[in-house]
């Protein structure tokens, strides 16, 4: 049954959560702009992220979700307030040490695939493996994500679902400690944001990768640890479920 | 091969027909630059290794008579090496199948061994040598060419008076007449000028100069100063009537090679310098394009762990493979037509072999520079690119805003359907890409200016050298000076319809430190035949007191009108007058100065003397008037004017011509390839916008209309502009052609403007159908669910 908790804190570390956590976040904001023009994407966020945990990220459109998954991959700097990851500090980041922390930690899924169009499924993922320490083999990962039969396939020659998987299977070929997915469904009808959703479950599970997932779809919140609601800038709700339930049997 | 470098490919082969549009614009600006320099260094290692070789002297003099024992004096003088004395003797020729007499300047062999200085070098035959040696005489290649001369046939020449057959014994080359022409003449007549040498006993004895000499070679120690050994040289020779010596840069044949060497040293510069940066600014122009496309994959390189400088680097190299491409094409574009242009070369300057040489430094320059260009032209864009923060690339760009156009606004919107309207919104969007756009067909029009500038500058001398200042038809010179009674006999000759007489005089003009050897030209003082012109063009009329000079003469002297210049006559009694310059001439083949003629003979104190006559002869009695010449023994020379402009055409028209030819070429090319590009660019920003036009109902006609218009409209623009900047352009490289043996005036001609336009319009068209036809290809539904 899941339980649910009032907003904030939602740093409670929960039930079968040991150790020290991935992301520690305190009070982090985020404003663009300045003057008059100033936009507060994020106004204070406090949080706690573990290893092996599967977390939904819900809210309306404009309410930061993306904004705070730029921060956790290291793609932007928050405004101000704390961003730990494992200990070290990835607000005070350079730009080159950001880049080192995204190549090495980070995999990334986006809603728009960002697949390189000239080159095939297997190539878009040694693209990455490339230029990291311990990779897994592009097969192998696109193995995972069950397209073992399309590995020389250009991009325009896959369907949504299929480079939606291909992006996913970059993103874990590096074996990240954090997998991080905006909308990774946004643009695929159900039974394809089934099978990507299943992918992602499985890395989450198999690798034990900390994964945060933004959707609009709540009903997916189910398949989560735990899951965060956002509403202009902060975290307004937090749920953890006892129990994960699987991703095709969530009622779509 | 990376994954990177294995996108790049494929980008690259995606983009293949821009990018080849880029390469070859680079490869046109780098394959002038070789072929120039390589031409550049060719000419001048092989006239290095053969003055050398040959030991071509550095300082020269002529003068009446002096005896071998004054040899000695002048190997004594300071600061020189080697001396060679001889004998230098003009006499006139009956060469058999010439109708006109010929000139021929007879240089004398050392008795003994090879000369010192200026050694020939034999191209077929031998040189005439030993007791069989009487009546033998070698001839210089040109000459012999003209006249399909070979070892063993024979030669008439008026020897002192006497007439003498002379059997050629070899055909020759010799580093002094490298450009074998008449000694004031800028141009070749190898028909009726040659050059021959023979035994000095025979040729001494035949002159009664045995036991003396009239000319004399020298070289100089190393660190010798020129202008003092000159001095020297000119001290000791006054009282044997020396004439002036001289150094290198007064030696014709020198320097005609020279001036050849600086005009391609000019074009090897003003050339490829507008290419390459027309090359950079379409390098940029891709790569901003090519950026903007792959702003989404950017993002996502970034996004997952790619550093600035690897992604910085993977646009770079993108950049490279096309100056890769630039490279390789311009280099053997460079060296196939060097090679050409060199056999060209061989024409009219005479080497015992000139080998093309590659220029493997100015290759590896050029390599270098295009390099630079494109970098450049990459690097704003590259620089935008990796400064993006990821998150923001993610985001779509934000959407254009659209105002209604200063043309609708100025209330022209009525006459114009929805396309136009479009296109001047488009144009008004990105002033600065259209500004940019505007200026590269600006720089495709006048690139195309430049080069038929030349072509309508040599026309132009052509007519103006041969047909506005000399109206006669041949230039009778007498062997000596005479009275003026003379011009009677001429008047007298068959079919001479008009003869106006001149007296020519060697002088040495002085102006400060600098000094100019030419022929002082007595004419009358408003004659018909030789005209002095000025750059008007209006004929000037020749003064009581006082010199006319070329334009280009008085700037190389830096004289102006009201100045005063020293003239030292080289025959006759050695005096020194000062001159006023009174005006200004214009004319293009080498350097003159006149003087009216009577003026000219009280300044050498001597009477009505004449040295010869400009005359119109009758076409119909011709051939009459010719042999009537060669009869007549007192007549030395005969220039036939329309052989003098075949020289010119045959020479310098030909080898300018065949450089403006290719630069044409490379020019109408670059002309496509900015065009092209310029239409590809537009047509990839506008594919989405333009295919939603599609969707929502225009046709195709009407969704490529936007397309042309937008051409259209920025072509009009350009044109105009493009023509200014040519004719600044075509101003600019055409000083490049002004030497003082060789000048080339501006002339922007209706014609040449009318090309231009041509070319940017039929390439504008081609563009636009190209782009139309690309536009109907274009998959409606990709092109809208591709973001771009
Ligand atoms: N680079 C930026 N510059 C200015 N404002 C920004 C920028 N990025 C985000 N914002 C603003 O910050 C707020 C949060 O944006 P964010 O993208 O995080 O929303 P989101 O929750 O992901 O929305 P959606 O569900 O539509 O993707 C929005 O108001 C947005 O306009
Ligand atoms: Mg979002």
């Amino acid at each position: 049954m899941p339980t649910s908790t009032p907003a904030s804190p939602s740093t409670a570390s929960g039930a079968g959560r040991n150790g020290e956590p991935v992301y520690q976040v305190r009070g982090m904001a985020r404003i663009y702009g300045e003057g008059t023009a100033a936009v507060t994407a994020l106004a204070g966020v406090d949080l706690d992220l573990f290893a092996g945990e599967l977390i939904v990220l819900l809210g309306a459109s404009g309410s930061g979700k993306s904004t705070l998954l730029n921060q956790l991959g290291g793609l932007d700097s928050p405004t101000s307030g704390a961003l730990r990851y494992r200990g070290r500090d990835l607000a005070g980041m350079d730009e080159a040490a950001l880049t080192l922390f995204r190549r090495d930690a980070v995999g990334f899924v986006f809603q728009a695939y960002n697949l390189i169009p000239s080159l095939t499924a297997r190539e878009n993922v040694a693209l990455i493996t490339e230029i990291c320490r311990d990779p897994m083999a592009p097969e192998e990962a696109l193995a995972m994500v069950d397209l073992a039969d399309r590995l020389d396939h250009f991009p325009a020659q896959l369907s949504g679902g299929e480079q939606q998987r291909v992006a996913i299977a970059r993103a874990i070929a590096k074996r990240p400690e954090v997998l991080l997915c905006d909308e990774p469904t946004g643009a695929l009808d159900v039974h394809t944001g089934i099978t990507v959703l299943e992918a992602i479950e499985r890395i989450n599970r198999d690798l034990g990768t900390l994964a945060v997932i933004i959707t609009h779809n709540a009903i997916l919140a189910d398949m989560a640890d735990r899951v965060f609601t956002l509403s202009d800038g902060r975290i307004v709700h937090a749920r953890e479920n006892a129990t994960r339930g699987a991703v095709r049997d969530l009622a779509w | 091969m990376s994954m990177l470098d294995r996108k790049l490919r494929r980008d690259l082969r995606a983009l293949l027909t821009q990018a080849l549009a880029v390469a070859l614009v680079m490869a046109c600006g780098l394959a002038m630059m070789i072929m120039t320099r390589s031409l550049i260094l060719s000419l001048s290692t092989t006239r290095d290794e053969y003055y050398s070789g040959n030991r071509f002297a550095e300082v020269f003099a002529r003068l009446k008579r002096a005896p071998h024992s004054v040899e000695a004096e002048l190997s004594a003088i300071p600061g020189v090496a080697q001396v060679e004395t001889g004998i230098a003797v003009q006499v006139t020729l009956d060469v058999p199948g010439l109708a006109e007499p010929a000139v021929g300047l007879i240089n004398s062999l050392p008795e003994r061994g090879e000369p010192r200085l200026n050694r020939l070098h034999v191209r077929a035959g031998r040189l005439p040598e030993g007791r069989a040696s009487r009546g033998e005489l070698a001839v210089g290649e040109a000459f012999a060419e003209a006249h399909g001369l070979r070892p063993g046939d024979t030669i008439s020449a008026l020897l002192n008076g006497t007439k003498e057959t002379f059997r050629i014994s070899g055909i020759v080359l010799s580093p002094e007449f490298v450009f074998e022409a008449p000694p004031g003449a800028a141009l070749p007549d190898n028909r009726t000028y040659g050059v021959f040498w023979m035994p000095y006993r025979e040729l001494a004895t035949a002159f009664q100069l045995y036991g003396a000499f009239n000319s004399v070679a020298l070289t100089l120690a190393p660190g010798a100063s020129e202008g003092g050994v000159i001095a020297a040289l000119n001290r000791i020779l006054q009282s044997y009537g020396g004439r002036g010596a001289y150094g290198r840069i007064d030696h014709p044949s020198h320097r005609r090679l020279d001036d050849e060497i600086r005009i391609l040293e000019g074009l090897a510069i003003a050339f490829p310098l507008v290419f390459l940066s027309v090359a950079a600014f379409m390098t940029n122009s891709v790569m901003s394009r090519q950026i903007a496309l792959q702003r989404e994959q950017i993002a996502m390189l970034k996004a997952c762990g790619f550093s600035n400088r690897q992604i910085g680097a993977h646009y770079f190299k993108f950049s490279l493979g096309i100056v890769a491409a630039g490279v390789v094409l311009g280099a053997a574009g460079g060296i196939v037509l060097g090679g050409l242009l060199v056999d060209m070369y061989h024409l009219f300057f005479r080497f015992p072999s000139l080998e093309f040489r590659v220029d493997y430094g100015v290759l590896g320059l050029a390599a270098a520079v295009s390099a630079a260009a494109a970098f450049t032209g990459v690097a704003g864009a590259v620089r935008r690119a990796v400064r993006l923060p990821p998150a923001e690339a993610m985001r779509p760009e934000p959407p254009a805003r659209y105002r209604p156009s200063l043309f609708e606004r100025f209330g022209f919107a009525r006459w114009s359907g929805p396309s136009l309207r479009m296109a001047f919104r488009n144009i008004q969007r990105r002033p600065v890409r259209s500004a940019l756009t505007c200026l590269a067909l600006a720089l495709a029009t006048g690139i195309l200016i430049v080069p038929n500038s030349f072509r309508d500058g040599i026309a132009y001398v052509i007519d103006f050298q041969w047909d506005v200042i000399q109206r006669q038809t041949v230039t009778l010179s007498l062997v000596e000076p005479g009275p003026e009674r003379g011009l009677h006999d001429f008047r007298h000759l068959p079919g001479v319809v008009r003869a106006e007489p001149f007296r020519f005089v060697q002088v040495e003009l002085k102006s400060g430190a600098i000094t100019r050897r030419l022929l002082l030209q007595g004419l009358p003082a408003e004659g018909t035949l030789s005209r002095v012109i000025d750059a008007q063009p209006r004929q000037l009329r020749l003064p009581e007191r006082g010199i006319i000079m070329s334009a280009k003469l008085a700037e190389v002297m830096r004289l102006q009108p009201g100045d005063t210049v020293v003239a030292r006559v080289l025959e006759g009694r050695d005096r020194e007058i000062e001159l006023p310059v009174v005006g200004l001439a214009e004319d293009f083949a080498g350097t003159a100065a006149y003087m009216e003629r009577h003026a000219l003979n009280r300044l050498m104190l001597e009477g009505d003397r004449i040295s010869g006559a400009h005359v119109v002869v009758d076409k119909a009695r011709w051939g009459e008037f010719v042999a009537a010449v060669k009869e007549t023994p007192r007549i030395g020379g005969c220039m036939i004017k329309d052989a003098l402009r075949d020289g010119f055409r045959k020479t310098t028209a030909e080898s300018i011509g065949l450089l403006q030819k290719i630069y044409s070429f490379f020019a109408t090319v670059v002309a496509f390839g900015i065009i092209y590009n310029s239409a590809r660019i537009s047509l990839s920003e506008r594919a989405r916008e333009l295919a939603t036009l599609r969707v929502l109902g225009f046709t195709r006609g009407e969704v490529g209309a936007v397309l042309v218009g937008e051409l259209v409209i920025l072509t009009l623009v350009a044109l105009p502009l493009g023509l200014l900047i040519g004719s600044v352009f075509a101003a600019g490289i055409i000083t490049t052609v002004n030497t003082e043996t060789v000048r080339l005036p501006l002339v922007l001609t209706p014609a040449n403007y009318a090309f231009a336009v041509l070319v940017v319009a039929t390439a504008s068209v081609l563009s636009a159908v190209f782009a139309a036809r690309k536009l109907a290809e274009i998959d409606l539904v990709s092109a809208l669910k591709v973001a771009d």
